[in-house]
Order: C-alpha cells, then structure tokens, then sequence
C-alpha cells in the first residue's frame, strides 16, 4: 500500500528528510513520532502529493509518486485522506458544509452523502454542533470536523498529523477506536504523534522516530513503550504541541 | 463492508457528473454574492465596454448599410437662385425626374427648406420656427438627383449633365461631388485602420477586465480551492463555478450594453438623415447582435480561464 525507498527531501538548504525507507502493507498502523521539525510533516505531505519528491522512490496507493502526472493526484487524494496539524476547514461554513466537500466533489448524490455525513458526526459526537458555523466551535471540535472530513470517505490510506493535539483523553480515546475500527476495514493509517497516550492505546501498531530527517527507530509500540517507561519519559514525548 | 463496494460508493459514480455540473452552476450563482462590489464593477466595466464596441459595430453597420445602398450612384445637388418663381422650379423638377437614369429626385421648396431647419435646429431649443423668415426666405429651392448611370464614358457623362443642369433657368449652382465615392473611400480607410483595430482593442480589454475579475474571485477563495484540491476534487470542479462566473457576467454586460445602444439609436437614428449627408442610422444587424451576446460571453470564459491559469 505505501512502499517508500531512500526518499530524502529539501526545503533550500536545509535537508528535512534523508534516505528514509519503510513499507506497510494494507490495514497496518503507524505512529510516526520525533520532536517538531523532524520531518513528519514533510513525510505525510510527500505522501499525500502536496511536496514533490525530489529524490527516492514512492509508491502510494498504486501510483508512484516519482512519476505521478498533476492530472493524478486528485485521483490518489481521493485514495489517501489527510488531517493537517492547522486542520484546513472553512471557518465561515457550517460543520456540515466542511465535511460534505469531499463527497461532492466526487459527484455522490445528495442522499446518500448526508446519511455517511451524519454517521460520521455521529460518531465523532458531532451531531450537535453540525449545523454551527466552524469559526463559533471550540478548537476540539474543529480538529473532530477535520477528522470527519477525512473519514467519510473511506479512504484506502489515512494520515493525520497530530489529530488529537486539541482534544480531551477521552475524545482522544475515540478517536483511536475510530482509527482502530477503521484499520480493521483494510485502511492503512499513519498517525503523527507526540502523544504516548496515543501510543498506548494501540499496543499492536508500529512505532517510527524520525530525528532530523532520519528513521531512528522502527519498532512496535508496545515494545517503544516498554523502553518508554523504563528510561523515563524523554523531553520530546512530553513536549506540548506546537502549531 | 468489503473494501470494493465502499470505494463504489465512494469514487465518482456513474451518471454524478450531470449532478455535479448542475451543483457547480448553483454554486457559481452564489459565488457571484461573495464579491458582490467586485462584481458589480466589473458588470460596468464590461458594459461600457461592450457599449463602446456595439457603438463602432453600429458605425460599421450604417456606413457598409450606405455603401450597399447608394454604390454605383451619383448625386447631384441643384440649387436655385433665392426668389425664382417656384411654378417654373416646378415644371423643371417633373422634367429632371424624365431624364434617363434619374432614380430619385428629392426636392425642396424654400418653405419646405425653412421647415426642414426649423425643425433640425429648434428640435432641442425654445426657438421652434422662424416667423420672421417667412415672408423673407433667404433659403433657395433646392433638388437632390440620384443618379444611377451606365454610361461607358462616365466622365463624359458627369460634365454633360453637370452642365445640363447648371444651364436650367434659374439655377445658381450645381454640386455634383462624387461625395459617397469620397465617403466610401474614407469609409474603407476608417474601417481598416482606426475601427478594427478599436475593436479588437476593446474586445481584448474585455476578455481582460473579466479574467480580472475571476482572478481576484479566486484569491478571495484560495482557501476553498486549497481545501478542494486537498480532498481529490479535480481541477476542473474548481475551476467551473469561476468560469460561469466569467461567462455570467460577459453576457450580462452584453446585455445590459445592448439596451443601452438601443437606447441612444432611438435618440439618433435620424442624426444624420438631413441633405446632403441623408444617412439613416443602422442598429445592429440580427448577426452583430447575436455576436455581440456571444463573443462578451466567451470572452469572459476566456477570460476566466486565463485568469485561473495565470
């Protein structure tokens, strides 16, 4: 599903990512981890086709993204969803609106795309606030209409960077069981984290550091944990989340 | 829920694509509300000039109208002296119109004349007639003769009749300028170089003004096309609504120019229809006007697409 081979990537001189490879397979879970500005961003936007590879290899969802054509990329963003750190919502549209987007932009008739709608919002705990405009709810509930959106979908390939930075453990709690159920279905997801609250949740997943620009640390989270909790917690594990 | 059946439902179905386009089209008509200053000056802008092409097509139109009619003819202006006994002006006025190749005689008695100008002069002012002409009429009786000749010797034929003419009793002068030749011949020199190109000066500041427009739309919805383009809509989903817009408001503005033009051929289409100019001025022709609803429009889709592009 994801197969990526020595991909580095530069913003001018400053090297983000350097020879990164990892692969996972159809319904796997990653946990990308590493402090702010060690190239997770960078990695779910070359994956996603927002950045161009400059130099390695990528395959995403079936298209290889070192000869991926712009006349593609709509259509692999219609295979991989993303949640963006700054959620990428239209403040001055509802809920609703926000979440609905994507189903129209891929033509679903009306009916059908308010049932998946509200399936969605319901279960994020959305369905009170759906109707408001999204620059009148709280910080949490944005990022939840920004998951939402990812979700309705039913994308092959899930990122999200930081998807639970604005929300309350429980919230977060739901969420993963969201990630979880949704992994269950065969979708792939990588979750940006600095959370190992997050890590917690989901002992069965995979765990990938990245420290300036390089994979320092595959692993399952579990056993990341394990390591975790008999070195203490390190600085950046603890470190609040920056926007 | 296999994987197959959701991505079905999912991906763009089959038969989404007229709902899609219809959806596009409403979302476009609300567009229009985001901006509406924006819009509404770019409606002017597109009017006025579309108003300013429509009224060089209208000059092209009455002048080739001219051309096409009066080609091959030509015209003589025969005036009598002030106070020639008018029985006698008429009798030799029943004999011009005998003579071979006469197609038309417009005559004008000193009367008739006093009222013509009366009315040319007094259409916009208080002083509506002369009395005090009346019984003084400095005008003269007046002839215009159309001639529709095939001599072989054109020439030949010119200096006769001009000199037929001038030897009528009573006559005082005789015009026989070949002056639609001359009008002609400026005409063409006037279309070639200062109409068309004026033209097709205009018509590029339009498709210029709207593709402005539908730049300026597109910034103040980057954020919406950021997000569309994050979720998989294609280019030309997010393109269509800023191209209707574009296209909106081309034949909007052709529209609103049209009654305009109408408006002010109403007040002038008589303008020039006095001796020796006689010319009556054209509106569009029903092609011009369906070019000149179709072309704005295009344009503004042009434009619109230029303005997405740049």
């Amino acid at each position: 599903m994801i197969d990526v081979r020595h991909i580095s990537y530069s913003f001018g001189p400053h090297l983000a990512l350097k020879d990164c490879s990892f692969r996972l397979d159809k319904g796997e879970f990653l946990f990308l981890t590493g402090a702010s500005g060690a190239g997770k961003s960078t990695l779910l936007r070359l994956l996603f086709a927002d950045l161009a590879l400059q130099r390695g290899e990528a395959a995403v969802a079936g298209f290889q993204l070192r000869r991926i054509r712009s006349a593609d990329i709509p259509r692999l963003r219609r295979r991989v969803s993303i949640v963006f750190q700054d959620f990428k919502i239209l403040p001055q549209r509802t809920a609703y609106d926000n979440i609905i987007l994507p189903l129209q932009a891929r033509g679903m008739d009306n009916a059908h795309a308010h049932k998946r709608v509200m399936t969605v919002a319901r279960a994020l705990g959305l369905e009170k606030k759906i109707h408001a405009l999204c620059a009148d709810i709280s910080g949490g509930e944005q990022q939840r209409v920004a998951v939402a959106r990812a979700f309705v979908v039913n994308p092959r390939i899930m990122l999200a960077d930081e998807p639970t930075g604005n929300l309350d453990p429980e919230l977060s709690l739901l969420l993963m069981e969201l990630f979880k159920k949704f992994q269950q279905y065969g979708t792939t997801l990588i979750v940006a984290t600095h959370s190992p609250f997050l890590l917690a949740s989901h002992p069965g997943a995979r765990v990938m550091r990245l420290d300036n620009g390089m994979i320092t640390q595959a692993n399952w989270s579990g056993a990341v944990l394990h390591q975790f909790s008999s070195i203490g917690p390190s600085a950046d594990f603890n470190r609040p989340r920056t926007r | 829920m296999g994987r197959k059946n959701r991505i079905d439902k999912t991906g763009a179905e089959e038969g989404a694509l007229p709902r899609m386009v219809l959806r596009l089209f409403r979302q476009a008509l609300r567009d229009v509300t985001l901006n509406p200053w924006a819009q509404l000056l770019t409606l002017a802008a597109v009017t006025l000039v579309a108003f300013l092409v429509g009224l060089c097509l209208m000059a092209v139109t009455t002048l080739d109208h001219q051309l096409n009619t009066s080609r091959g003819e030509t015209v003589f202006q025969v005036y009598w002296r002030p106070g020639t006994d008018q029985s006698k002006v008429d009798e030799q006025w029943q004999r011009l119109r005998l003579l071979p190749g006469c197609a038309h005689l417009r005559s004008y008695t000193p009367r008739e004349a006093l009222r013509e100008l009366e009315g040319r002069i007094g259409r916009n002012s208080s002083a509506r007639n002369f009395p005090f002409l009346n019984e003084n009429n400095p005008l003269p009786a007046t002839a215009l003769l159309t001639f529709t000749p095939d001599a072989q010797d054109y020439d030949r034929w010119l200096a006769e009749t001009t000199s037929h003419l001038a030897g009528l009793e009573g006559v005082e002068r005789v015009a026989s300028t070949p002056l639609r030749d001359e009008l002609g011949q400026a005409w063409r020199t006037v279309n070639s170089y200062v109409l068309r190109p004026v033209i097709l000066f205009l018509t590029l500041i339009l498709g210029l003004v709207v593709g402005n427009t539908v730049r300026l739309a597109m910034l103040s919805k980057a954020q919406e096309v950021e997000i569309l383009r994050l979720v998989g809509a294609h280019n030309w989903y997010i393109r269509l609504p800023l191209l209707v817009i574009g296209g909106l408001q081309g034949l909007a503005g052709s529209v609103l120019a049209l009654f305009l033009l109408r408006f002010v051929h109403m007040q002038i289409d008589q303008a020039l229809n006095f001796p020796p100019i006689l010319m009556e001025i054209q509106f569009l022709s029903l092609q011009t006007t369906a070019l000149m609803l179709a072309v704005p429009a295009l344009l503004g889709v042009a434009g619109g697409w230029v303005g997405i592009k740049r």
